[in-house]
């Protein structure tokens, strides 16, 4: 439940900021010291945090996946798409930036793998041939510990030339059974200009493609001979 | 939990309200009570003002992002 601070505060007269009265502010620290209530900035985001702090999405991930830290970027994953849903454009960077100096640019990564959706599909492949569930679960986590061996996500200032060199360097070095190259905004129409040649160069590899207006997600998967 | 956003409240009065719960501010930043920046304490980044939140649990104070409240929830769980 929120609390309107107007009913009880005086309002300021400058900047038309609410003032608080000694005695209104000895009262509310009175009840915050009994855990009645918090302070906070925005009542949204505490919303979008208890959402994915609750979302089925998470649940599900819960139970293929038990190490905490990575469950953790996952979660951040859901929050950056729910921003991106709600077009909170710069509390999106400020996440994102957040997420980079904490977990540096693999944890990044890891929670645009999940706010794009390809977790999503890639468990979806994986179920598609599952063997065991023992063998489900390490196959998600691998690719989530490893995440620079399966996915390249490109930047807006990348040239075709270079993603294309690289994504043929790391297949080669891997020999990966899947991989991904993965696009957003200025940086989906970089990806849509390698299709074509990146189809020619992997022709042991079948494309599948998941597509929106600001998103490019290309997995190509290795042909089972 | 009742839920108080500092999102308009003058600068005067949460500085009062940090100096009612045993720290300062310089304007700018929370100060413990020795003078030093609180830091917050997932991010370890020193919390400003006017992006602070104060949540029960020791005093948890943090800086107004999705990273540090999510992390708070992991701690204590879903108490706000």
């Amino acid at each position: 439940m929120s609390y309107d601070p107007i009913e009880s505060a005086s309002k300021g007269a400058t900047q038309g900021f609410l003032n608080w009265g000694e005695e209104f502010i000895r009262n509310l620290v009175l009840r915050f010291k009994d855990k009645e209530l918090a302070f906070i900035q925005d009542e949204k985001t505490i919303k979008r945090v208890k959402e994915q702090y609750n979302s089925g999405e998470l649940s599900f991930y819960k139970e293929y996946i038990e190490n905490k830290e990575m469950l953790f970027l996952l979660k951040m994953g859901l929050t950056l798409r729910s921003l991106e849903k709600d077009k909170e454009g710069e509390r999106k960077q400020n996440l994102r930036t957040k997420i980079f100096n904490k977990y540096r640019v693999k944890g990044l990564h890891i929670a645009q793998f999940v706010e794009n959706g390809i977790l999503n599909r890639y468990i979806g492949i994986l179920i598609d041939d599952i063997i065991s569930l023992e063998k489900f679960k390490k196959d998600i986590l691998d690719i989530l510990e490893n995440i620079e061996k399966y996915v390249l996500f490109v930047k807006n200032y990348d040239k075709e030339r270079e993603v294309i060199k690289q994504i043929i360097t790391i297949i080669k070095i891997n020999l990966s059974m899947i991989f991904i190259v993965s696009g957003i905004s200025s940086a989906a129409q970089i990806v849509r200009n390698c299709e074509d040649k990146l189809k020619k160069l992997l022709q042991d590899y079948e494309l599948e493609k998941m597509s929106s207006g600001e998103k490019e997600n290309l997995f190509f998967k290795r042909i089972l001979k | 939990m009742e839920l108080v956003s500092l999102k308009q409240v003058s600068s005067e009065s949460k500085i009062s309200l940090l100096k009612e719960l045993g720290y300062n501010s310089d304007g700018e930043f929370v100060l413990d009570s020795k003078g030093n920046k609180v830091l917050d304490r997932y991010l370890e980044i020193p919390v400003k003002i006017d992006n602070m939140v104060l949540l029960p649990g020791s005093e948890v104070i943090l800086d107004d992002n999705e990273l540090s409240i999510s992390k708070y929830f992991e701690e204590f769980g879903d108490v706000l």
